[in-house]
């Protein structure tokens, strides 16, 4: 089947350059430091940061730096059948990993020595992205958490159409009928990549292309998370007067 | 604009899976008219297809221009009248499309066809994604009835947005929309809602000028009912099927048409061994060869056997009688398992080329239209233009099969020619073949290479210069396009080196363009006798690639140091640039190698290759390579008629083994190389091992005549072979081995990533690993290895198709697929210039008997390579006085103290039937043994008169066409199949296929 | 880039988030609090408001850029922090506590911390009992020493300002300082040994 038709729709009718409808939050939740809600098309992820506290265990505290801690957990009631487990399993061992390496990549943690910071991730619906969701839900939690950072990071994922055609924002039903695909966790304003995965081999041909697109349509995420997130201090920040009185 | 969509799912497991899915609803679709203003500016890509100029009334009954949108089962059903040219100006709905590809691949790329088409302005309406016009499933709709009204609301959206920037005209010059559909409901519907609406069948008949298109309509069973006789038992629906399957109690496999008995076939299940016997109206029930069945074992009891006689439609009156025909079983045949058809899965329908049945009523439109291929039953039409397509090949289509109705009914596509008419009967057999024959495109022309074609130093400097050695080349006579040159000289070590150089079509050939595109379609050039179709155009094959002597060429060279024993001691492969000294015939070469007299390098060359051919001949055959044969001919063919003159069998000298020889160990070294690089990647070639039931027909003949046939490996074959010779009869080891080849599977091309290694396995050559390199003009399979190969060193790049192991199976697939086809198309054609030969000739022929059945015996004549059917017992009604005794257990058949084993020889006269214009046939007499009341006395003088007066006639009997040269065209027919059979692979003859 | 005059302009702090340029680096520009540097350009490293304070050193007036985010900022113990923490359990050589709030900000989770018994006091540390000194329960302050271990804080007390600010009693009921040794219950009148901080109230006369 043909991923993208000869109108130059995609199956779900997007252009193949268009991204999928964002819908994110800030502070959904009171207890953590930091929460997010990202919604990216049918894919929905709750993030929630705590910290910086102290380390829980000692032995892996760190004397110059925060110890990121994440931990990535997909629903029962999130994938087309039911799954059994809920963390643990290889692929949210191999996904907790790479969150981790995104997002060690911008959080300042040499201003925490000795203390840890904790971000969980949860998977509600899984319909594709599953990890580029997490990372951007992660850092809006974590701007919410007040914890310093470098900057966004954000995530997108790219593929090939027909064999030629790149794809951005790959849903499920695309991920699992097309070919390749390529993940990538970017510091949209300095260009640095932090994480990039591929699931098969491309040819070195598409490679460059395909890489392009996913920077490009990681931008564009930049730019609504963005939006989001000026709108949110906008409103909060007027409200509780910009924290501290006497400032 | 984002909506979801939401559906309940099976999977295989039996679980209930609700799947979610993203629709998204956009507002940059355009109309793709040229006269709605809004969505030219809303929509700067797409190019508005439709016209805004409609002449007036083109339809009696809609006096408003207008442009027509068509309903799913109205392209499904009426393709033919969607394709003739008469329709213009089209709106084909997304939901009609999609809804077309699922049900029929076939059709769906036929539309697609049509619609890149730009003339016939067919435009695809993406309404699923228009946020004016989807629509949601109500409750308790079904899905048909959703998709009936999103057409129709679409309709109606397009005659309000077309009538907003029509404001200007007067109604009765706006552009309106009719919609077709032959479902009278929706039609009901439609027009309640003030739309216009139409079936097919009323509009075509309305319009001004249909150009025969009517003839095109499919009509709706209803037509054809005679009466309410049923013929045949109900199928099951497709639930009902797929529950069967899926407890066991039915079979799903493709159904088999026998060709010599009309009421007979078989299906193939996979888990099977052997195929599933059907026999009678019942068991067949209106499955046509070809499509898929579910197929319901009958209990042992009622398990049958095929039938061993010979029985063709057109002599059958009488049901009854061909029933018990059918049906009687010798006690002493084996039994095999017997079932019937109770539903089709699904149909493997296409276009079928044939005549009419000459129809005794006058002015009537109901026609009986006759396949030429056998295995397809008659079809019923309708046609008004039938005195005209009396005397032509015409193509028609079947829409249906009711159960009350002995033929299937159908509808005219076109016609082709004048029947017996050499062009007319060859355009029939290339489409029978599916052979792609059309001129090639301007766009593929585009990409060959501009004229005067020079070598330029940047070609130097990148290629190796190899101009210097003494190349020559060696091949049948007439040959034009010269693939393979070779070169040999001693070195001052004592060893030899030997070179095959090969021209460099993937050079010209880039990946991805639309010659490449083509060639890969074509697969590979099909060899006619009178003509042949290019896998590449004729600037390439004939000209630039072809080795040709003098020019200096480019070519892809293996270049290997052998000792005099013809051990491989090194391998070197580059691209390289060479000038041939020679073109030779192989005659030529065998004189020079015979004359001491010459000692010019290429004659030392050519001596030096014949030794170490014969080298490795030798090895070969000691590793179990097998040598087989197959009755090859040659057709001369008269330089103004075109027609043949005389038959010829091939002459096999030592120059022919010597090349092959060569081509082969090149072969086997490329294939070893690019498996080395490209494990995953490599495209082989691979000939399977019989299964031991294969050789069975060669193990009881043999034994029948008391040899004994090993068939344990192929070197215990050959060496069998080799003992099985009879004194007194020489052609009788050529008959043995003619018949082992008919026991061995087709060779085939595959990706290595695919396959495990032990079954590379080439079972004809006795080699582990091989490929095709040595002919890239005629075979794209060679264009793919050069390219692989270019990769390994160094020489060019991959891309990414080259490595995709989907796409490479299926160009592997398509590889296979028209391989055979140009096979049996190249039988197809001999058998046709051997039917024009024997036209008004009697002749007398020696022949021996291939095979004893139980009225008939078939002979073989070694000198046409003909075959045929001698009848034993009296076509019906007339009466015999000699009557044979068949003998079951020797396979004999005897009157009075004459008897007939397998590969006797007979003496036959042959004569030509030509009562069915569409099947002729050879008939065969037997004149030698003679048996009184029964034989036909030799005709000898009378047929030589004959036949110079025949000569005469010939000309005038069948029309002059154009040819390819004046001289005396001896056909290279044989040409490249001789090198493929004499590479024992997939020879012609290989007729069983698992 | 002068980010001073867009914020005199309009009445409506400059909202940033992390990553954005702030402006250039140079003399007149220093990086404060949310801030890093990169590449030579300020960026901010928090979602909040800027704020621009002048600050004079040396002589040169400087610029420091800091950006405050909404939240209360997490804050982490660093060395030389007056911090405010509950002693919870006592031992002869020293004592666990748990750091409630670091200078104004309340923690909402405490930081484990350790007083050694050789800090809680200036002088005569050898012959210091530390059940004299402080008593589980008691709310003191104390100073963040620079970090030696890595599984938890150090405090010293080692100051006349710091040590107990609140003391419940046996009795349940808090307790008033009376020397900087000791402290009485209002109700019982009991006189318990603390080490007492000296704080400066508010609104004492300087």
């Amino acid at each position: 089947m043909d991923l993208v038709s000869d109108q130059g729709l995609r199956i779900d009718g997007r252009r193949p350059k268009e991204l999928r409808k964002i819908r994110c939050k800030l502070g959904v939740f009171a207890q953590p430091e930091g929460s997010a809600y990202l919604e990216q098309g049918n894919t929905k992820v709750l993030a929630a940061v705590y910290g910086p506290h102290q380390v829980r265990n000692r032995s892996k505290a760190l004397h110059d730096a925060a110890v990121v801690n994440c931990q990535y957990s997909m629903a029962t009631f999130s994938t087309f059948e039911r799954k059994r487990r809920p963390r643990g399993d290889i692929k949210s061992t191999e996904m907790t990993l790479h969150l981790k390496q995104a997002m060690q990549a911008s959080i300042k943690t040499e201003l925490y020595p000795y203390s840890q910071i904790d971000i969980y991730l949860e998977v509600l619906q899984a319909d594709g992205g599953n990890y580029c969701a997490c990372v951007n839900a992660a850092t809006l939690a974590l701007v919410d958490a007040g914890i310093p950072l470098k900057e966004y990071v954000i995530g997108c994922t790219a593929s090939l159409g027909n064999g030629d055609v790149p794809l951005i924002d790959v849903s499920h039903l695309e991920e699992t009928m097309g070919g390749s695909n390529l993940t990538v966790a970017v510091l949209p304003l300095s260009g640095q990549i932090a994480v990039l995965e591929m699931s098969q081999k491309f040819h070195v041909d598409h490679l460059s292309l395909v890489l392009n697109e996913a920077l490009d349509g990681c931008r564009r995420i930049y730019e609504i998370l963005n939006d989001t997130v000026k709108n949110h201090l906008s409103e909060i920040g007027a409200i509780s007067g910009w924290g501290k009185s006497d400032l | 604009m984002l909506t979801s969509k939401t559906f309940l799912r099976k999977t295989k497991r039996g679980n209930v899976l609700k799947i979610v899915r993203e629709h998204y609803l956009r507002d940059d679709i355009g109309c793709g008219s040229k006269v709605c203003k809004k969505c030219a500016i809303l929509v700067e890509e797409q190019e508005a297809v439709l016209d805004d100029q409609l002449p007036d009334a083109l339809s009696k009954a809609y006096k408003n221009p207008h442009y027509l949108i068509v309903d799913t089962n109205v392209v499904l059903h009426q393709i033919d009248v969607l394709e003739a040219d008469v329709l213009c100006n089209v709106i084909i709905l997304q939901t009609v499309l999609e809804e077309v590809k699922h049900r029929s691949s076939t059709i769906y790329k036929r539309l697609k066809d049509i619609i890149n088409d730009k003339r016939r302005k067919f435009y695809v309406f993406v309404n699923e994604h228009h946020k004016d016009t989807y629509l949601e499933r109500e409750a308790g709709e079904t899905a048909n009835d959703r998709n009936d009204r999103a057409i129709r609301v679409a309709v109606k959206w397009y005659d309000l947005h077309l009538s907003a920037s029509q404001a200007h005209v007067s109604a009765k010059k706006r552009i309106r929309i009719v919609l077709l559909t032959d479902d009278a409901a929706n039609c009901e519907k439609a027009t309640k809602e003030g739309l216009f609406a139409a079936s097919v069948e009323d509009y075509v008949c309305c319009l001004k000028d249909s150009k025969g298109l009517e003839d095109k309509i499919s009509r709706s069973e209803s037509h054809f009912d005679e009466g309410s006789k049923e013929i045949f038992p109900c199928h099951l629906t497709p639930v009902q099927i797929h529950d069967g399957v899926k407890s066991g109690k039915l079979l799903q496999g493709s159904f088999q048409a026998s060709r010599e008995n009309f009421l007979e076939g078989q299906v193939s299940v996979e888990s099977f061994e052997k195929p599933i016997l059907v026999q009678g109206y019942d068991g067949l029930n209106r499955a046509v060869d070809g499509d898929v069945v579910a197929v319901e074992l009958l209990p042992e009891d009622q398990w049958s056997a095929p039938s061993e006689i010979v029985l063709q439609n057109d002599e059958v009156e009488d049901e009854e009688e061909i029933v018990e025909k059918v049906l009687k079983v010798e006690t002493k045949q084996e039994k095999t398992p017997t079932g019937k058809i109770v539903g089709i899965i699904r149909r493997k329908w296409r276009q079928y080329c044939g005549i009419l049945q000459h129809n005794a009523l006058q002015n009537t439109t109901r026609h009986i239209f006759v396949p030429a291929e056998r295995k397809i039953p008659k079809i019923r039409i309708e046609t008004r233009q039938a005195p005209t397509l009396m005397e032509k090949r015409i193509i028609v289509a079947i829409d249906s099969w009711s159960r009350y109705s002995r033929y299937p009914s159908g509808h005219f596509v076109r016609a082709l020619g004048k029947i017996g008419d050499k062009e007319t009967e060859n355009e029939v057999l290339l489409l029978e073949h599916d052979v792609p024959h059309s001129r090639f495109s301007e766009k593929v022309l585009s990409f060959l290479p501009k004229l005067p074609w020079i070598i330029t130093d940047e070609d130097v400097a990148k290629r190796t210069d190899l101009r210097h050695l003494d190349v020559c080349s060696v091949d049948p006579p007439g040959c034009t396009d010269i693939d393979d040159a070779l070169h040999c000289f001693q070195k001052p070590n004592g060893n030899y080196e030997v070179g095959v150089h090969i021209a460099d079509v993937s050079h010209f050939i880039r990946p991805g363009t639309a010659l490449d595109d083509e060639a890969a379609l074509r697969a590979t050039t099909v060899y006619l006798v009178d003509k042949r179709i290019d896998m590449v155009p004729d600037l390439l094959s004939s000209n630039l690639c072809s080795l040709k002597g003098g020019e200096e060429r480019f070519a892809f060279s293996c270049v290997w140091e052998l000792t005099p024993n013809a051990q491989i001691v090194g391998t070197r492969f580059h691209k390289s640039i060479i000038r041939s000294r020679a073109a030779l015939t192989y005659e030529e070469a065998q004189l020079i190698i015979d004359d001491d007299k010459q000692q010019t390098s290429v004659a030392k060359s050519l001596r030096g290759l014949n030794k170490l051919a014969k080298v490795l001949k030798k090895r070969r055959i000691e590793n179990g390579a097998l040598v087989l044969a197959s009755p090859e001919i040659r057709f001369y063919i008269d330089s103004e008629t075109h027609d043949p003159i005389e038959v010829q069998a091939k002459q096999i000298r030592e120059t022919n083994s010597m090349v092959e020889e060569f081509m082969l160990l090149a072969n086997i070294s490329v294939a070893e190389k690019i498996f080395a690089e490209f494990p995953e990647h490599a495209i082989l070639r691979r000939h399977p091992i019989p299964p031991p039931s294969n050789f069975e027909p060669l193990v009881k003949a043999a034994n029948y005549l008391g040899f004994e046939m090993n068939t344990n490996s192929n070197k215990e074959l050959a060496e069998s072979l080799d003992a099985a010779v009879k004194e007194g009869n020489a052609y009788f080891n050529t008959m043995l081995r003619i018949l082992a080849t008919r026991c061995m599977l087709q060779a085939v091309y595959f990706s290595s990533g695919v396959v495990t290694k032990e079954d590379f396995y080439h079972y004809g050559l006795a080699v582990p690993i091989y490929t095709h390199f040595t002919s890239p003009i005629r075979r794209y399979a060679d264009i793919l290895v050069h390219r692989l190969l270019a990769a390994c060193i160094g020489a060019d790049v991959t891309y990414p198709d080259l490595l995709d192991k989907k796409k490479m199976n299926n160009i592997c697939h398509n590889l296979n697929y028209r391989n055979r086809m140009a096979q049996y198309a190249g039988r197809a054609s001999v058998a046709l210039h051997t039917h024009i030969f024997f036209r008004e000739k009697v002749q007398n022929e020696e022949g021996y008997v291939l095979f004893v059945r139980k009225n008939a015996l078939q002979i073989l004549i070694p000198k046409y390579g003909l075959e045929g059917t001698l009848y034993l017992y009296p076509p019906k009604g007339m009466k015999q006085e000699v009557s044979f005794v068949y003998n079951e257990e020797n396979h004999t058949q005897s009157y009075k103290n004459i008897v007939f084993h397998m590969f006797d020889p007979v003496t036959v006269q042959l004569t030509l039937d030509r009562s069915n214009i569409q099947h002729e046939k050879l008939v065969f007499k037997l004149v030698k043994p003679f048996i009184p009341n029964f034989s036909v006395s030799s005709i000898d003088e009378e047929s030589k008169e004959n036949v110079t007066r025949v000569e005469e006639n010939v000309s005038e009997e069948c029309g002059d066409k154009a040819g390819t040269s004046r001289n005396p065209v001896v056909l290279q027919q044989m040409k490249r199949k001789d090198e493929d059979f004499r590479s024992k692979d997939s020879s012609r003859k290989k007729k069983h296929k698992k | 880039m002068s980010i001073k005059s867009t914020l005199n302009d309009s009445n409506k702090p400059l909202v940033c988030v992390p990553g954005q340029r702030l402006c250039l680096l140079d003399n007149e520009h220093v990086s404060g609090n949310g801030t890093y540097e990169h590449q030579g350009y300020i960026h901010s490293s928090l979602a909040g408001i800027v704020k621009i304070s002048e600050k004079t050193e040396n002589n040169v007036k400087r610029n420091l850029i800091e950006v405050h985010g909404i939240n209360e900022q997490s804050i982490v113990p660093a060395p030389g922090d007056i911090v405010t923490a509950k002693v919870m359990v006592l031992n002869q050589r020293y004592c666990k506590c748990l750091i409630k709030c670091i200078g104004d900000v309340v923690l909402s989770r405490p930081y484990r911390a350790i007083l050694r018994k050789e800090d809680i006091r200036a002088t005569d540390k050898d012959r210091i009992d530390v059940y004299k000194c402080y008593r589980p329960g008691d709310i003191i302050l104390a100073r963040v020493l620079p970090l030696t271990e890595i599984h938890s804080y150090q405090l010293s007390t080692a100051e006349s300002e710091l040590g107990v600010v609140i003391a419940h009693s046996d009795a349940g009921v808090p307790m008033i300082p009376i020397s900087w040794t000791e402290m009485q219950c209002p109700k019982t009148h009991n006189k318990e040994p603390r080490k007492v901080a000296r704080i400066v109230p508010e609104n004492a006369p300087v």
